[in-house]
């Protein structure tokens, strides 16, 4: 069960890295080279703001999520992990 | 970044503070609109005078609209834009507060309404520091969405007090950019839910912004607002407003963009060509009305390229 959970999450952080690399004006920077715990905005990774209006977007797009509670806005935008366990949480009854 | 903020703050307070409303508002109501503005051309002069920053604020601008100008040419120009701006800004109080009718023509008005109805995205209405955007707002207040504005809450609260606006207001609510990356999450919601979001597109408010030409010179404008529009699929719809005279505005709505990327081209690129359209709407309109520009931002300087505000 465990183990399932892993995976399914590690293959959300490598659909996630793919589609903000694919997204997001992002110069450079493979998939590969974001960590999972990278911070996205600011430090880290770089984005900003309006990289923030594509990943709502692309959660919209992808997996049919909406961040609606902005004060939670701010852990899942934290990085690919955060993102991906709030992608894996909203969508594991679906799948 | 702290001191000018700080800074900042202080020169909202100094200008268009609580004891300067009561004095106007007090005018309005015992010498109406014109009494007034004759009490307006005395301490629009005081300002024009001597007010350091407010003066250089406003040079900024009247130095591109009108290059080549000497000394007191150019005061005169600051002191007809302090002037012009008093007035908008009288009226606004009178009108919100049913001291005065004001005639506001709506142009593009069932256009505007069409889009409004059928989006099922919302809109984005775009607007600047030119004429009355306020006293456009008013006229929005039937159109069965909630328009939200992109605005610091904290710019001016004697502003706000004087407009109404709070954010228990049903029709009229503020978004903050100064919350969480900008308040971006809040606007895609309201922008799915069918609302509109009026975004002011000369002033960054920490968006990024973008080289463009403006008044023959380079100058940063925040994309923020095509950004936006694109990545959720709505309009744009540039608001213009004039002072046409004393008592009659005209609110122009007729502009819409429909910003989309192209495959695979540089968005950056795509982004500039739609702001650049923009700009050369707001520059045909200064060109026509230049004492209605109230562009006290110097959107010249490089430093506007990541500007705060």
């Amino acid at each position: 069960m465990e183990d399932q959970k892993e995976k399914r999450l590690a293959d959300i952080r490598e659909k996630l890295k793919g589609l903000l690399v694919e997204n997001l004006s992002l110069e450079d920077v493979t998939p590969d080279e974001i960590k999972d715990d990278e911070i996205l905005f600011g430090d880290g990774l770089g984005l900003d703001s309006l990289d923030a209006v594509e990943i709502v977007v692309l959660l919209q797009r992808n997996f049919g999520l909406e961040v609606k509670d902005m004060e939670k806005g701010r852990e899942i935008f934290y990085s690919i992990d955060t993102l991906a366990r709030y992608v894996y949480e909203n969508t594991k009854n679906k799948s | 970044m702290q001191k000018a903020e700080a800074s900042r703050k202080i020169e909202a307070r100094k200008r268009g503070n609580r004891p300067g409303f009561w004095f106007f508002r007090t005018s309005v109501r015992l010498f109406g609109l014109r009494g007034t503005y004759g009490f307006l051309y005395i301490v629009c002069l005081y300002y024009a005078l001597c007010d350091r920053s407010a003066i250089s604020a406003a040079l900024s601008y009247v130095d591109r609209r009108f290059p080549g100008s000497g000394f007191l040419r150019r005061r005169l120009d600051v002191y007809r834009l302090f002037v012009s701006q008093g007035k908008q800004l009288i009226d606004r109080y009178a009108a919100i507060s049913a001291l005065a009718i004001f005639d506001i023509r709506i142009k593009g008005y069932e256009q505007f309404m069409a889009l409004v109805q059928d989006s099922r995205q919302g809109l984005i209405l775009l607007t600047a520091h030119v004429g009355n955007w306020q006293i456009a707002m008013t006229t929005l207040k039937d159109i069965g969405k909630t328009v939200y504005l992109l605005m610091r809450p904290e710019d001016n609260p004697a502003v706000q007090d004087s407009l109404h606006i709070s954010r228990e207001q049903v029709h009229i609510k503020i978004i903050s950019p100064e919350q969480h990356l900008g308040g971006v999450v809040e606007i895609m919601n309201v922008l799915r839910e069918g609302h509109v979001v009026s975004i002011m597109g000369d002033r960054s408010y920490g968006f990024n912004a973008i080289e463009v030409s403006f008044l023959g010179e380079k100058a940063w404008f925040p994309h923020s607002a095509f950004s936006i529009a694109a990545a959720a699929g709505c309009p744009v719809v540039v608001l213009l407003s004039v002072k046409v005279s004393a008592h009659r505005y005209v609110v122009d709505v007729s502009n819409v963009l429909y910003p989309r990327y192209e495959g695979r081209r540089d968005k950056r690129e795509q982004l500039q060509q739609w702001v650049q359209k923009f700009v050369a709407m707001l520059e045909r309109y200064i060109n026509q009305y230049p004492y209605q520009c109230f562009l006290f931002h110097n959107v010249w300087r490089e430093e506007s390229k990541s500007a705060t505000g």
